[in-house]
């Protein structure tokens, strides 16, 4: 019996060790985060906003004033008819070929971005990089680029390229560098080392071994993760002009500033319809690559 | 003393334990052997009621316990204790916590939720683990332990619920046979020194042998043989493996038996 | 190589060495077509060499004027907009939180076992995921006008779907095994959850919600861009008036702060694991 009430008093002792240990580090940990907190809420201005009497109301009246006054007899009339689609989408030719704009700036942003980061993604590559300073400058610069918000960028280049699509595509153009340039290194580094030695034990140079020996490997994984981007893109693309880079962001904003509530609605269920086909399309295209890699 | 009385369960078609009848007594160690699927697991859900029997009744001193809700059903269980095939603890929590579990449903609720416990159920606790030679481990988290040290801790919880019946679903299949024998010794110890009845799963003859008092054989969801384990003769065996397992082919002694 | 070996080579692999010229003629078309659509859409976009080079001269200025960095006597100021924009993403992402919270759990497959219901429920999860936090705070921002408030909401509001969802998988992932032990000990359902499933999920979802702390501090940089004040706004200010040493000291001095945040966020995951 002494022994097992020792267990019992050992036990005892070891627990109020590690819990006086493990209290202080609670009490600790909740101290500083609900200090953090309520400092949080406090400067976020959360509890003392000047929000109104009836917040929700607001919001209702707001979400109530983007829904268009359509009239159902008159929904098929022309612009000039108050309550028609088409005087709800009253600038639809503008608003298409802004749509428009905003897809190329997707599109060709990716491409270059793609482009960059393949190449950046060679450069990082432990396998593929011999030199170790290389890899720490490209991948710093590339987490750099990660670091920084699309729409801060955005701002900077519209500074130096003025109002319009260039500002966007080099700003996508940048971040996408900077993400596929990380995904690609992750796929170069889990290419299969022994094709790259049957390559090398043949004699083969850094280029025709990059050629033959690496792309045929990670080809599919490359255009599926572009694809991924390119969607993200788009939705990349249409926030950017708000800030005036070009793309149909412009005219979101501009029913904001006018108060076009239902306008508003109209351009973002535009968007919301461009992201929808490029996500189908992109992803019937990504399920053929990887089909496609299967079967190879 | 537990009965069962023509307990049976459907799983849509297939019939997993067919009329199922039996009881067994206080002090007893029965196992109960019988290849893959033939219901076992299934058989010992329903008297702990995880799983509901389609039919029949099980009592325990004579109170039907098949069709008990909520509350009495929760009492039930845990004057059943079950001890699982793996082990099934928390494995981020420590081991006093999980041995704790078989106090839970006793205490209130916000000190439950809190996980505190008084300093006697952690004695408690402490006295169970130390009598299979765990009280050691019992600030560690259970996942970083060994699975025959886990099986240990999964039986000190078992304990703390201070079981009139303890069931023990394969207990020693995921273990090495020296965790085995260890498991199996503390099962029989509880069976003589708690007097209680404990029923076990088994799927190795030789440890059914040389710890049953009573052993119980079932093939496709029936029982075919209940008695003591010298009655289980090689023509028993063939009934209960189909003749899967001929003296050559055998894992286990089966050869010294017949 | 002799004629013989080329027609034995011929016999035993025929495609090799004729390659179908029906199928590089189709590679090579699409090719040429890919990359005409591409220089076609370039040429759209007025993408001219000639504003490419005198943007990326102005840039050259632009940095050459950032140097030295300087924060314009402004520092106290623009630590307080770095404040004030973690503070938005944290108390964006603690909202988030107590509101996934509930969703998540309702939208787990094993709590919710009405598959018409669960369906539903995760679609219309999947629909609003689909709306990004910029478009959020710009609505919001012209609700409740400009502030911080306005940002905090839309954090949450865009990321609310996803973390509800991720809470669902996690419970849903979550080993039936441990739950079981604890009721065969009999205890109530509240407590196998606090038992059985809460170990096993709560660091999984702490984690998840990092991630999103991370990330919230990126998004509340932007927020501040359409008017929900903090860092953003400090920085469109100063773009606006050509001031970059300042925008370079404040892009550096964010910087650090997203790797710290993500330093400290990912010790405190490598510990939850």
């Amino acid at each position: 019996m002494s022994e097992t009430s020792s267990a019992v008093t050992a036990f005892e002792a070891l627990r109020r060790q590690t819990l006086r240990r493990q209290r202080l580090q609670t009490l600790a940990g909740l101290l500083i985060f609900s200090a953090i907190l309520l400092i949080s809420f406090q400067r976020s201005q959360f509890f003392s906003s000047d929000i109104g009497d009836d917040p929700l109301g607001r919001i209702g009246e707001f979400l109530n004033r983007m829904i268009p006054d359509l009239k159902g007899e008159a929904l098929l009339a022309d612009s000039r008819t108050e309550g028609s689609l088409a005087w709800w989408y009253y600038d639809l030719p503008r608003w298409l070929r802004l749509g428009w704009q905003t897809v190329e700036m997707a599109i060709v942003a990716t491409v270059l971005g793609a482009v960059g980061g393949l190449l950046a993604s060679f450069l990082c590559a432990r396998n593929l990089m011999p030199i170790a300073a290389v890899r720490f400058t490209v991948r710093r610069t590339l987490e750099a680029i990660r670091t920084l918000p699309d729409l801060v960028l955005a701002l900077i280049l519209v500074a130096a390229f003025g109002a319009g699509p260039l500002a966007g595509v080099i700003t996508l153009a940048v971040s996408t560098m900077g993400s596929l340039g990380k995904l690609f290194s992750e796929i170069n580094e889990e290419v299969d080392p022994r094709q790259l030695e049957g390559m090398r034990a043949s004699g083969a140079g850094y280029a025709a071994m990059i050629r033959y020996g690496v792309v045929p490997q990670v080809l599919p994984n490359y255009t599926s993760y572009a694809l991924i981007r390119l969607e993200g893109n788009l939705a990349g693309a249409a926030a950017l002009g708000i800030v005036g880079a070009g793309g149909i962001g412009i005219e979101l904003q501009r029913a904001i500033t006018y108060t076009e509530f239902d306008t508003y609605l109209a351009i973002l269920l535009l968007i919301v319809g461009m992201i929808f086909l490029i996500d189908i399309a992109s992803e019937a295209i990504r399920h053929r690559l990887i089909g496609l890699g299967e079967s190879r | 003393m537990l009965e069962l009385h023509g307990v049976t369960k459907r799983f849509g078609d297939t019939l997993a334990v067919d009329n199922v009848s039996f009881s067994c007594q206080r002090g007893e160690l029965v196992g109960i052997i019988g290849r893959s699927g033939a219901g076992k697991s299934t058989l010992l859900r329903m008297v702990n009621r995880l799983t509901d029997p389609t039919d029949g009744h099980i009592s325990w001193d004579g109170r039907d316990v098949s069709r008990l809700n909520g509350a009495a059903l929760r009492q039930w269980r845990r004057r059943c204790a079950m001890i699982f095939q793996q082990f099934n603890l928390c494995p981020r929590l420590d081991v006093i916590t999980n041995v704790l579990v078989g106090v839970v449903a006793e205490r209130p609720l916000a000190s439950s939720l809190m996980k505190f416990f008084p300093a006697a159920d952690r004695a408690r606790a402490i006295l169970e683990l130390d009598a299979l030679d765990m009280a050691h481990a019992a600030l560690q988290r259970a996942g970083t332990l060994s699975g025959g040290q886990q099986q240990r801790v999964a039986i000190a919880r078992a304990m703390l619920q201070e079981p009139e019946l303890v069931l023990a679903d394969e207990p020693v299949a995921s273990l090495d046979p020296v965790n085995a024998e260890v498991v199996m010794d503390a099962l029989q110890k509880i069976c003589r020194e708690r007097n209680v009845p404990v029923i076990v799963n088994l799927h190795s003859l030789e440890i059914a042998r040389r710890y049953c008092t009573r052993i119980v054989a079932m093939s496709k969801g029936a029982i075919v043989f209940d008695g003591p384990p010298a009655g289980l003769t090689q023509t028993v065996l063939d009934r209960v493996y189909a003749g899967r397992m001929t003296p050559e082919t055998a894992p286990f002694s089966i050869v010294e038996a017949a | 190589m002799n004629p013989g070996q080329l027609a034995r080579a011929r016999q035993v692999a025929p495609e090799a060495l004729q390659p179908s010229w029906r199928r590089r003629l189709i590679n090579w078309a699409l090719t040429v077509a890919a990359a005409a659509a591409f220089v076609a859409m370039c040429v759209d976009l007025q993408l001219a060499p000639a504003s490419v080079l005198s943007g990326f001269g102005k840039l050259g200025t632009f940095l050459a004027n950032s140097m030295p960095p300087s924060d314009g006597g402004d520092l106290p100021r623009i630590l307080v907009a770095l404040a004030e924009t973690f503070a938005m993403a944290l108390a964006g992402t603690v909202i988030a939180t107590l509101v996934a919270l509930p969703l998540g759990v309702i939208g787990a497959k094993t709590v919710v076992g009405q598959p018409v219901l669960h369906f539903v429920f995760r679609r219309s999860l999947d629909w609003f995921r689909g709306v990004p936090s910029l478009v959020w705070a710009l609505i919001l921002v012209s609700a409740f006008g400009l502030g911080p408030f306005g940002g905090v909401i839309a954090l949450a509001l865009a990321d609310i779907p996803s973390l509800a969802k991720l809470f669902s998988e996690a419970i849903e992932n979550a080993d039936e095994k441990p739950l079981d032990g604890v009721r065969a000990a009999g205890v109530s359902p509240l407590m196998a959850l606090r038992y059985g499933l809460a170990p096993q999920v709560v660091p999984v979802m702490a984690s998840q919600v990092l991630f999103f702390l991370e990330s919230n501090f990126r998004n509340a940089a932007v927020l501040g861009i359409v008017g929900a004040g903090g860092i953003g706004f400090e920085l469109e200010e100063r773009i606006r008036i050509f001031a970059f040493d300042q925008v370079v000291f404040i892009i550096g001095l964010y910087m650090i702060c997203v790797a710290a945040l993500d330093m400290v966020s990912q010790s405190l995951r490598q510990r939850l694991a």
